[in-house]
């Protein structure tokens, strides 16, 4: 799988880089900031970019226009967008935007580097990426007493926070050591819960499960 | 100087006399002008009035020049002498009173000409008047010079040319008539243009003026029209003649009057004064509505106004005039006013004098006002120097700290996928140091957060507001009516205010809900934070909301709170934008 990476931190960028080479991914080169990364996936067409939310020239929110300017540009690109902080709005900005290969991770994430490859993974081929720490501020968020969310089971809401992160079903068993089928229950039960549309696309749901808990 | 103006009386006098007695006994056969009345009442006028006027104000010029136009005056009617060095004087400066007369009109109040017409304009008459009349006597005797007959003998003339005598005196009348005609519509434009206070002296003085040059300028056209002296508007002349300078005395009275209202400007400021009420006292008493008072402030050396504002001392082009208040050799205060008051010094001193001690406690009291204006100024600054190291912090962190805790990360990541599969017991060590590592980054992200949100400034208020109640411990709901960026320090004073409020909902309140309220409607910002709590919360020292009422204070802003005990606390703040 083909990668581009753009951080306007040095040590970051080429730590990435070789991080991701011992991966096996085919890193085929790294920007400094947001223009050289556009300039650089229109000449390279990776499968993945990797961009650093925060970016010259204002150090904001550089990193989540370019995603959204390759997104636009080249649909197929599957983007991930690292951050220092756990800001939910630019989570749900990036998704809302389509969350076929997008992901919102947490630059710390980077330690584990299986994780990290399967998310690079993931997001090349489609899916979608949700750091935990971002779904846990949604599901963990303080709710009035009868809100739906509080009528799920622990297992549930466990459920809900993996589907939120753009596991599969499958990712979601091995997780929690359940079968597939039991997850597929617990979903179908959950879906009925929070009364939202029964989606079997694994990467559509994402959305739905997310919008539904920013919006409660 | 008092004393010898005495001895110019018995002086104006004989001369009075002397003139009289020459206007009722010229020769039967040629009518006079203008008369023995006429003659001691103008005369009496100008010198009578000149002396009152110069005794009051010894260093305004207008007294002198009125005695000295009366005297000339007097002289004028040698002209009806039958001596001939008499009558040789009497009809060369004739006609001198009248360039006195303009420079009279056209220099009062202050008895200085103002500018370079109104010089030129009384040179020109001076010229005309004796100029003129002398070059005439060189060449006309007799009807020459408008005698009917019975004259004395005109004892300059040169050549004998009675045809350009004639002339020359015609072309003074022509050249009188429309120097009369140009101070007329002067007076009247410079009184047009007067403020209120300068326009109240003027009035009398314009109109008696007016009046005058007006009758002089039918006076000379007639006389060029051939008819005979002694005719109804040279007697119409005199008399308003006579006015001018009995206007002139009348309006310095009145200043003098003025300044029995600094008698009544006591007994007010005698009672309990506001500032706005020393002002009106002092403008009633002035006569001067335009009135402005500023204070000495020590501190910074400058006046400032009554709420602590700078102000600048008008200069000499700006239309207005200051005067200085002092006590015992120390500023109090300056007084803004119409330029007209500088001719009335008199009163101005007396006014300042009588308000003294007013103006001293008014004085104390901007003091205090400015001292107050400069600690909300040096608030705002705390508060803006505290917000930037706080950015400055949080970037420091961001590009450094954290930076070097996710490289470490990486190693960490690549360390592990170095093992090798028989290295069995590092695994553990590497994971360990890896979630302890990502405990410090989190801890570390909290702590910048708290610094400084950085969505806040990047998103806005609304969406840092809605992030804040994501995290926020207990359900808050947000309800937000804003639209636009406001200027980053509202921002953050809104931003604290509500986390700061949030945060005690849940520690101190004990609340199950909280909700938060942002209105703005163009000019204040108004946050609302209300939870279903215990109440009771209080601003004392030392409190969480003692340090939320500072920030809010620094930018102008209110700060309150509504916490019965037992039924929610409610806190508010209301900042401006401006």
């Amino acid at each position: 799988m083909r990668v581009a990476v753009g951080d306007d931190a040095v040590i970051l960028r080429e730590g990435l880089a070789r991080l991701l080479e011992e991966a096996g991914f085919d890193v085929v080169g790294v920007a400094a900031d947001a223009d050289e990364l556009l300039e650089l996936v229109d000449r390279s067409e990776p499968d993945v970019a990797i961009v650093d939310i925060r970016m010259p020239p204002t150090h904001t929110d550089e990193g989540l226009r370019a995603a959204k300017a390759i997104r636009e540009s080249h649909p197929s690109i599957g983007i991930l967008v690292l951050s220092q902080h756990v800001h939910a709005r630019y989570a749900i900005e990036l998704l809302a935007s389509g969350t076929d290969g997008v992901g919102y991770l947490l630059k710390e994430r980077v330690a584990d580097l299986e994780e990290l490859s399967a998310s690079v993974r993931r997001v090349g081929q489609g899916g979608s990426v949700l750091d935990p720490a971002v779904v846990s501020q949604l599901v963990g968020r303080r709710r009035q007493a009868d809100n739906p969310l509080e009528h799920l089971t622990d297992r549930e809401r466990e459920v809900l926070a993996l589907m939120a992160e753009g596991r599969s079903n499958k990712a979601i068993a091995e997780r929690l050591f359940v079968s597939e089928h039991t997850v597929e229950k617990h979903i179908k039960n959950i879906f009925g819960t929070l009364q939202l549309p029964h989606s079997p696309d694994d990467h559509r749901r994402v959305l739905a499960v997310v919008t539904y808990l920013d919006s409660e | 100087m008092r004393a010898k103006l005495f001895l110019l009386v018995p002086a104006a006098i004989a001369a009075g006399a002397g003139a009289t007695w020459l206007a009722a006994h010229a020769g039967a056969d040629r009518p006079t002008e203008p008369g023995p009345w006429l003659t001691a009442l103008v005369g009496a006028s100008l010198i009578g009035c000149g002396l009152a006027s110069w005794r009051a104000r010894p260093d305004n010029r207008l007294g002198p020049i009125m005695v000295l136009t009366g005297f000339v005056w007097f002289a004028g009617l040698l002209s009806e002498a039958t001596s001939s060095p008499l009558y040789t004087v009497g009809v060369a400066v004739e006609y001198v009173f009248v360039a006195g007369f303009i420079y009279i009109v056209l220099s009062f109040p202050s008895g200085e000409l103002r500018g370079t017409i109104d010089r030129a304009l009384v040179g020109v008459a001076f010229a005309c008047a004796l100029g003129l009349q002398v070059a005439a006597m060189l060449f006309g005797s007799g009807a020459g010079l408008r005698c009917g007959g019975g004259c004395g003998d005109n004892l300059i003339q040169i050549f004998h040319d009675n045809g350009l005598a004639r002339a020359l005196l015609d072309a003074q009348r022509v050249v009188g008539a429309v120097l009369t005609l140009t101070a007329l519509s002067l007076l009247t434009l410079r009184w047009l243009r007067a403020s209120r206070p300068e326009r109240r002296e003027l009035t009398w003085v314009m109109l008696a003026g007016n009046a005058t040059l007006l009758a002089l300028a039918v006076t000379v056209v007639d006389d060029l029209l051939g008819n005979p002296l002694n005719s109804t508007p040279a007697k119409v002349w005199f008399a308003t003649l006579a006015l001018v300078p009995i206007a002139i005395v009348a309006t310095f009275v009145r200043r003098r009057l003025a300044r029995g209202s600094v008698a009544g400007l006591v007994v007010q400021l005698g009672g309990p004064t506001e500032p706005a009420d020393l002002r009106a006292a002092l403008a009633r008493a002035l006569g001067d509505p335009s009135l402005d008072l500023a204070y000495w402030f020590p501190a910074e050396a400058r006046y400032v106004t009554g709420d602590g504002r700078p102000v600048e001392v008008p200069g000499a082009d700006s239309g207005r005039r200051s005067t200085f208040v002092q006590r015992d050799g120390t500023p109090i205060a300056m007084l803004l006013h119409d330029p007209a008051l500088e001719h009335n010094s008199e009163l101005v001193q007396s006014v300042c004098a009588a308000a003294g001690l007013a103006l001293e406690n008014e004085r104390l009291q901007a003091e205090l006002r400015a001292r107050l204006v400069e600690l909300n100024a040096s608030r705002g600054r705390l508060v803006e120097a505290t917000d930037a190291e706080r950015r400055r912090i949080e970037r420091d962190l961001h590009d450094g700290t954290q930076q070097r805790l996710v490289s470490i990360a990486m190693s960490l990541g690549l360390l592990e996928s170095k093992l090798a599969p028989d290295q069995i017991d590092a695994a553990p060590i590497v994971r360990e140091a890896r979630t302890a590592l990502t405990l410090a980054l989190e801890e570390l992200r909290e702590l910048t957060q708290g610094i400084h949100p950085t969505l806040l400034v990047e998103r806005g208020l609304p969406v840092a507001l809605e992030e804040l109640c994501r995290r926020a411990g207990l359900p808050a709901h947000l309800n937000v009516d804003l639209d636009v960026r406001l200027p980053d320090q509202v921002e953050t004073a809104a931003y604290y205010f509500a986390s700061e409020a949030l945060s005690n909902a849940v520690k101190h309140s004990h609340a199950t809900e909280a909700r938060v309220n942002v209105a703005y409607d163009g000019a204040t910002l108004t946050v609302e934070i209300a939870d279903d709590g215990i109440g009771g919360a209080a601003i004392g020292p030392g409190s969480g909301l003692r340090g939320l009422a500072d920030r809010v204070e620094a930018l102008g802003g209110q700060f309150t709170v509504s916490s019965p005990p037992g039924r929610g606390t409610r806190l508010q703040a209301r900042i401006p934008c401006a």
